[in-house]
């Protein structure tokens, strides 16, 4: 194929999913999606493989690859122009029950010659919890509506039993149908434009450059591999869910240009709902693979064909039916796509050419708190905390990590204004801000995490409850890289009011530990939530005294830390005494050492 | 002379053997686990890192100091007991 029309191609590939995901958003009405960017398009060939992968949470890139081939089994023969499929079962391809995927068909001139694929986390999925994410379920039975497909759209025309059959079974129906009507005009708009691409080109030739662009992707990472060095890189993650604490062990070893993650090791599936299934899992390695090995390599077919994942099954990386996974996004699933994150940073780290596309691990934990309740205009509200998607960067070999920064499976992740969620819940905040001592220390240290806190507000229940899937109140979860230390933990706190008076803001983080199941927040009690920073890169003496002054004047270390940690010492008016800080390195360094002859 | 062949960002290698990138010292065999010859610093999290960093869940943060210079040349988070993280490169 001649390289302009390959190119051109290429580009239109891109921007129809990039047209899709504007579509998606002006036709969706919730937060989670509008404002946190928890969703995913893209394109995928007639045979279902991965054509074009769109931006949006990454380890969804994969598995609705799965779907697409999983609706291709199931209705072999009975696809027709204008179909759109439902399917949100994880043990067939989802990642959990609230993130449905609709598949579509691309027909052109009769021939079927491509799917585009897309997902929204939808207000509700009528499990035992609202919201969707259900730490109280015990199994997938609890965790509401599951399809393993299902027609939706019958060439064009909505199958309204079939759509009623599911709003019947969610709360807050009209938003789920909204959510529904956003990914069928994402689907929409993605077919009309393949099909214009098609009468442009002609469909032979937009498949071939599919192909050849999937060729090339494998070319270029499989180039890539074999310039890092072969090796085998370790990494753990902890899960602590209501005291109990499972891990997810991953070796990742590089040999030639294969590149295969074994998580042979990891705890057994868990009674709750934190494991994830298979595919969930694949998804989950992919998300740091796809930006870090390549930024710089269209995301497709080609790029999975040199990876291989080895996951026990009825391992909690790899559950098995009925184990409950309504959490696992940022459970088992995030663990994953945190270990993968580490592995991958090592193996960079240890390339001198690569070294500086590493990083140390970024925002490792989501905290789900989904509020709801009646609100100020009497309706019902349901709703995300989107600072979960607020997150914090790594810190790499030349940089620190964004304060506030993202996270590595979404590069798209944002949060809402407080103003927007004040309008839509009878909460008010006391405050949200970037919260001090969270970044991990180190050489360049890790972006600052945030924390906040909330009160009810004009509620006309004198409240409203949430759900809280939270961990990592236990253990950190972004790694360090290079002797740097990890981001600090989570928090949850439930500060209850006393005597009738106003809980003061600074008490907030004081209150009673809560991190599973469902909790009032009524009356003058606050809710104060305190989110992960990056992992540091590097020893923490080794960094410049100036940026520790600089972090210390911009509140994003303490005084203490500066010493303690970094050997930095201040003045009274925050200027750096050169001296003292060379002396107590000096002690400092000299005290590892002390510790040989212990 | 060709620069020496990278570990890590901390690590090198030096004639068959694991070294320190900073001084040079030279740590273990290569096929040697490095971690069991360097200066381990191990102690609840929360003391390691700040306040911030308390938690009731045991885990302990891991240094690994060169004995020669000091310098961190790894750390891992962990629960007692765990074996350490074993981070090879094969450079045969
Ligand atoms: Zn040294």
């Amino acid at each position: 194929m001649d390289p302009m029309t390959f190119s051109i191609i290429r580009h239109r590939l891109f921007r129809i999913i990039d047209e899709a995901v504007i579509t998606l958003k002006h036709v969706s009405g919730s937060a989670i999606t509008n404002e946190g960017h928890d969703l995913m398009v893209s394109l995928y060939r007639a045979d279902g493989s991965l054509l074009m992968g769109g931006v949006g949470f990454l380890h969804h890139l994969t598995s609705a690859a799965e779907a697409c081939k999983s609706i291709i089994r199931r209705f072999e023969g009975r696809i027709r122009e204008g179909d759109v499929f439902l399917l949100n079962d994880p043990y067939t391809a989802a990642l959990h029950t609230s993130d449905i995927y609709l598949v579509a068909p691309i027909h052109f001139e009769g021939e079927l010659i491509a799917w585009s694929a897309c997902f929204v986390h939808v207000y509700d999925i009528g499990a035992m919890n609202p919201g969707g994410f259900s730490p109280q379920s015990a199994d997938i039975f609890t965790e509401g509506f599951s399809s393993p497909g299902i027609r939706i759209v019958d060439q064009g025309e909505m199958v309204q039993d079939v759509v009623d059959t599911l709003l019947n079974m969610v709360r807050s129906p009209e938003m789920v149908m909204l959510d529904l009507r956003s990914m069928i005009a994402c689907n929409n708009v993605a077919r009309e434009r393949m099909q214009a691409l098609a009468a442009k080109y002609g469909a032979k030739t937009v498949d071939a450059a599919g192909s050849e662009l999937i060729a090339q992707s494998e070319t270029l990472l499989r180039a890539r591999l074999k310039e890092l060095p072969d090796g085998s890189w370790q990494s753990r993650q902890y899960l602590d869910v209501n005291g109990e604490t499972a891990t997810v062990r991953l070796t990742m070893t590089k040999s030639g240009d294969r590149l295969v993650f074994d998580f042979t090791g990891s705890s057994e599936q868990s009674r709750h709902a934190i494991n994830c299934t298979k595919w969930a899992s694949l998804g989950g390695l992919f998300a740091p693979l796809f930006p870090l090995l390549c930024y710089d390599i269209t995301w497709n077919e080609g790029v999975i064909r040199p990876v291989e994942m080895v996951a026990p099954e009825g391992a909690i990386v790899n559950c098995t039916r009925p184990a409950p996974v309504s959490v696992a996004t940022v459970a088992a699933i995030q663990s994953v796509n945190n270990a993968a994150c580490a592995t991958i940073g090592k193996m960079l780290a240890a390339s001198d050419r690569y070294r500086e596309q590493a990083t140390s691990v970024w925002h490792a934990n989501h905290f789900a708190i989904f509020k709801f309740g009646r609100n100020q205009k009497g309706g019902q509200s349901i709703g995300i905390f989107t600072e979960t998607f607020a997150g914090a960067g790594g810190a790499r070999s030349f940089a620190d990590g964004v304060d506030i920064g993202g996270e590595i499976p979404n590069p798209i992740s944002r949060m809402a204004n407080v103003e927007t969620v004040e309008a839509n819940f009878p909460i008010r905040y006391l405050f949200r801000r970037r919260m001090k001592d969270s970044g991990g220390p180190g050489l360049w240290r890790g972006g600052s995490g945030g924390e906040l806190a909330v009160v009810p507000h004009k509620a006309p229940d004198g409240g409203i409850h949430y759900v809280i899937s939270g961990k990592g109140d236990r253990h950190p979860m972004s790694d360090g890289l290079a002797g740097g230390f990890p981001g600090a933990p989570n928090k949850y706190a439930w500060a209850k009011a006393r005597n009738g008076g106003d809980v003061e803001a600074a008490d907030t983080a004081d209150g009673d530990a809560v991190s599973w199941g469902v909790f009032p927040l009524m009356g003058k009690d606050a809710l104060y939530v305190r989110w992960n920073g990056g992992g540091g890169y590097g020893d923490p003496l080794d960094r410049d005294p100036e940026r520790v002054a600089a972090d210390v004047a911009g509140d994003l270390v303490s005084v203490e830390a500066a010493r303690d940690i970094y050997g930095v010492i201040l003045g009274p008016d925050g200027e750096l005494d050169v001296p003292a800080t060379q002396d107590l390195r000096a002690i400092s360094r000299a005290a590892r050492l002390e510790r040989v002859v212990q | 002379m060709s620069p020496p062949r990278s570990i890590s960002p901390t690590l090198v290698l030096s004639a068959g053997k694991t070294a320190c990138r900073a001084c040079g010292h030279e740590l273990a065999p290569v096929e040697a686990s490095w971690k069991d010859v360097a200066v381990l610093d191990e102690r609840p999290l929360g003391e390691g890192g700040g306040p911030m960093f308390r938690t009731d869940g045991g885990v302990l943060l891991r240094r690994f100091y060169c004995p020669s210079c000091g310098t961190t040349l790894d750390t891992e988070t962990a629960l007692p007991g765990e074996p350490f993280l074993v981070d090879r490169v094969d450079w045969s």
